[in-house]
Order: structure tokens, then sequence, then C-alpha cells
């Protein structure tokens, strides 16, 4: 059978079973609509825990012993360090300014205070494509040790625990995602077995003039491909929507504003449809081998 | 007595049995000649549709063997069923008629099925709608066409690839006298051109006047 009588057939069957055929192509869009949103909501789960642990950085106190030429010296190995995006040097003086700010009206206290006794510091922004927590704390211990360093400081606490809940709460979406995916497969190799009952009588009719098995599962092989290619590129499609609508917002209101609301990476993106596709075609299949033995 | 060589269908020591004790055949012989025209013929549930379904291999028989146009069913691999298939066209009491398609799409599917060119293939179809008698009515569907019209569609599908065996399966049961003998006619011209039919029936007075041979059931077995 030429691939051209195949489509053609395919086509002239999703015509004659339009509604059968739409409904197992929303049927497969709502699983993919389900699972689609979860792993959105993995990914920008992610995207946040990463993102926070950057934006903390770290803060390297330096001894106020510290020689002041030794200082462009610190501030070039920080620098040349791979991990280090930024690096900020705040003087005593500057540490004082940034203290008197933060106590606005009660920085009287400060009065007669000399700003050296504050100790100097660099601060320390985390390159965000090579962040990693393990590295990170790893780094912060050997910086300790090096002369004129007398503390490295990072919101170790405040990461460990983000880590924590950003790890239960993938291990919980992993869970769902998967109990989705089987359901998402068991609904719809039933829709598709019903489909397939419905034109019981047609493939017995086939059958019986002798066409072979290739001949009758052809057409719904096809079909189950273009059902599983559109379903999932119709629930992905939603998402987007749904993500641009979200993103819209997030210049309009305080509390979205600065989320970075990501989408599903596109290899992701292509996963899921090439697994919807994958799902329809293995279901039909086995429906159809199921009812054409002998 | 019929030589083995000029017979298409052969059964030996056939037995059908269904679970639990529901003995169908129980060891039948026997050669049906090429070309011939046979009656089955017995009380309904005897086991006539079995018999024919056995032969287009919709079911198995629980020993024995069987021949068709010289092939073995017991070697036949499920993938070789459908070759066999096409050599046999099988007419149904119900029609077994696609009501989504028109009669020409519905005669057309056993071509279809074969791969014939479009071409070659509305030239047969056409051809054989006309020596049925359906040619003006091959665009309607067939739920619109009369009980009579819908076996000869019936018929024109199983013959238009050219079997070389046709089965009957009552196809006149729900027939009037009239439409009956329109089908018979059919038949009887099928038969003519050489096609071996095997027509069963309960219906005596299809085969009273006739000199064809009539296969009667009979406890499990088959008297001529």
């Amino acid at each position: 059978m030429s691939l051209a009588i195949l489509c053609r057939r395919a086509f002239f069957d999703l015509r004659q079973n339009f509604f059968g055929q739409l409904i197992t192509t929303m049927v497969v869009s709502l699983s993919i609509l389900i699972f689609a949103f979860f792993t959105l909501l993995y990914f920008n789960l992610q995207d946040f825990v990463d993102r926070f642990g950057t934006e903390l950085g770290l803060t390297i106190f330096l001894t106020k012993e510290v020689p002041k030429d030794q200082i462009p010296y610190l501030y070039q190995k920080l620098t040349d360090l791979p991990e280090v995006e930024k690096v900020t040097y705040i003087s005593s003086e500057e540490a004082f300014r940034r203290l008197e700010h933060f106590l606005k009206e009660e920085k009287d206290v400060l009065e007669g205070v000399d700003p050296e006794f504050l100790p100097p510091s660099f601060e320390v922004q985390i390159n965000r494509a090579v962040f990693q927590l393990d590295r990170i704390k790893q780094l912060a211990g050997e910086i300790d040790k090096w002369p004129g360093v007398s503390k490295v400081q990072f919101g170790q606490e405040w990461i460990d625990r983000l880590h924590v809940f950003s790890g239960l709460v993938r291990t919980i979406v992993a869970i769902i995602g998967i109990l989705l995916m089987f359901t998402a497969a068991f609904v719809v190799t039933n829709t598709i077995k019903l489909n397939v009952y419905a034109r019981k009588e047609e493939l017995e009719i086939m059958r019986l003039v002798g066409a072979t098995n290739m001949f009758i599962q052809g057409p719904f092989l096809v079909e189950a491909f273009l059902q599983g290619l559109l379903g999932s590129s119709l629930a992905l499609g939603i998402v987007f929507a749904g993500y641009s609508f979200l993103q819209g917002f997030e210049t309009k209101f305080e509390l979205l504003r600065g989320m970075n609301i990501c989408f599903i990476p596109w290899h992701y993106t292509v996963a899921i449809i090439a697994s919807s596709v994958l799902l329809c075609v293995t279901g039909t299949a086995l429906v159809m081998r199921r009812f054409l033995r002998l | 007595m019929i030589s083995l060589e000029s017979s298409i269908i052969r059964f030996k020591d056939v037995f059908k049995k269904y679970y639990p004790e529901n003995v169908v055949f129980s060891g039948i012989d026997l050669e049906i000649e090429k070309g011939e025209f046979v009656f089955l013929t017995g009380p309904s549930g005897i086991g006539k549709s079995t018999m024919l379904r056995i032969l287009f291999c919709a079911e198995h028989p629980t020993s024995g063997e069987i021949w068709v146009d010289g092939v073995a069913l017991s070697s036949l691999s499920s993938a070789q069923v459908p070759y066999l298939r096409r050599k046999i066209g099988v007419i149904f009491q119900d029609f077994k008629l696609l009501s989504n398609r028109t009669i020409f799409d519905n005669v057309a599917l056993s071509l279809e099925v074969i791969g014939l060119g479009k071409k070659q293939a509305e030239q047969r179809v056409m051809q054989v709608l006309e020596g049925v008698g359906l040619k003006g009515k091959m665009n309607q569907y067939p739920l619109r066409l009369s009980g009579g019209e819908q076996q000869r569609v019936a018929i024109a599908r199983a013959v238009v690839n050219r079997p070389s065996i046709i089965l009957a399966d009552e196809p006149t049961g729900n027939l009037d006298l009239q439409r009956t003998e329109e089908v018979m006619m059919l038949m009887e011209e099928l038969n003519a051109r050489g096609a071996t039919i095997i027509f069963a029936t309960h219906d005596e007075r299809l085969f009273e006047n006739t000199h064809r041979r009539v296969l009667r059931f009979l406890n499990g077995k088959i008297r001529t």
C-alpha cells in the first residue's frame, strides 16, 4: 500500500468519523494540558530556586588589618573565578554609610563611632549559568581560608531550606506527572479502543474481503499520529497562551514583578509532543493488534 | 466419484467442538469439485455457517485437515489468511454492507484491498454493478436500497475481484420470493462462469427441482 493511498484512506476515515476523532484529540489534548501545566510549574520552581541562589550571592568580610595594597589583588583573584559574575568592593566608609542609611532617623546612635569599626568587604554575585549550591558552599570554604579574609557569608540556611522545599515540591510534581502520564495513557487508550470498536463492523468487512492487517491498521495509525500531534500541540499552545498572559501581568502587578516566569524548555516541549504521538500510535497499535488477532 | 485433482475444497476427518460438549462436526470427510454448485442444508444452528466460517478462516476446526484450492488451512500463518480470503467471495444473510459508504465504494472495497489501480477498479465495479442491475444506484447509500438490492450489492462485492469460490450463507434468508429468484439466477450465472459455489440454506424449496448436489447436516455428519 503506497503512502498516498494510506493518507487518502486516513483522510477519508477522518472525514467519516470526524466526531470520534475529535473526541479522541480532545482527550489527548486535555491529558497533555494537565501534564504540561505541571511541567511548567516544575520548571518555574527550578528556575526560581536557581535565581534565588545566585541573587543571594556571597559577602566576603576582610580583616581590619588587611593591607590596602592587597585589596586589588583579592579583587582580581575573585574576578578570575569562573563561578563569579561580578565583584563589588565595599569599603569600611561605604559600609558605614549603608548602615546610617539603614538606621534612618536612628542614625544618631552611630555618633562618635569610627567608620573604620566596620570591616571592608566584597559583594560577590554568582554566575547563574554555573550556579550549583554544592560548588558555592565549597567555594565559600576555600575563600574563607584566603589570607586577609575574616568571614565568608552567604544565605546558606535560606538556600538549604529552599532546596529542601523545592526538592519536595519537585518530587510531588514528578509523582503527579507520572500518575498523570499513566492516567493519560489509560484514558487515551480507552478512547482509542472505543473508537476502534465503533468501527468494528467496518474492520470485520475489510478482513472478510482479504485486507491485510497493515491495510486495516495503516489509516488508524496515521489518525493516531495526527491525534497525538494535534492534541499535544493544542495543549502546549494553551499553556503557552496562559504563560504569555501571565507575562503581561508581570509588568502590571508588583507581586508578580521580578518573578521572571519561564516557559517549558523547547527540547522538553518537543519531548512532550513526541511522547504524545508515541502514546497514541502505540495505544492504537496495541488495540488494533488485539482486535485483529485471528 | 470426484478426483482429488479436480477438488477445490477437501475436508478430511474434521471435528469441531465448542466448549464444553457441543459437537458440531464429528469427523467430516468431504470433497467439492472445481466449478461445482452445492447446497448445504440442515436446520438452523446445525453448523452450516460454522463450516463456511472455517472455510474463510474466521474459525479453526478442532481437529482434522481442510484444503482450499490445494492449500492446507492448518499450514497458513495469520499473515497469509488475507491472501486466501481474496480467492473466496462471501455473501451473508445480513449483507454486511458499510452504511457510510456508497454502493460504488462498498463494491470497490474488495478491489481497494488488493491494490488494483483506480481506473481499472472503476471499470470493474461498473461492470459488476451493471451485471447485478444496480449501475444506476451506485452513488446511493445501502440503507436507501431494498433488501433485495442490498443483497445484490453484497453479491457484487463478493464477486468483483473474481474469486474462484463463493460462499453464500443464507443469502436469501431475508428476501421475498421474487428477490430470492433474482439472487438464485445471479448465483447460477456466476457458477456458469466457473465459480465454485457453496450455498448454505435451510429453505428446501431452493433446491427441490435441481440437479445440484445437496449436502445435509445430520448429527455432526454430512449426508449427500
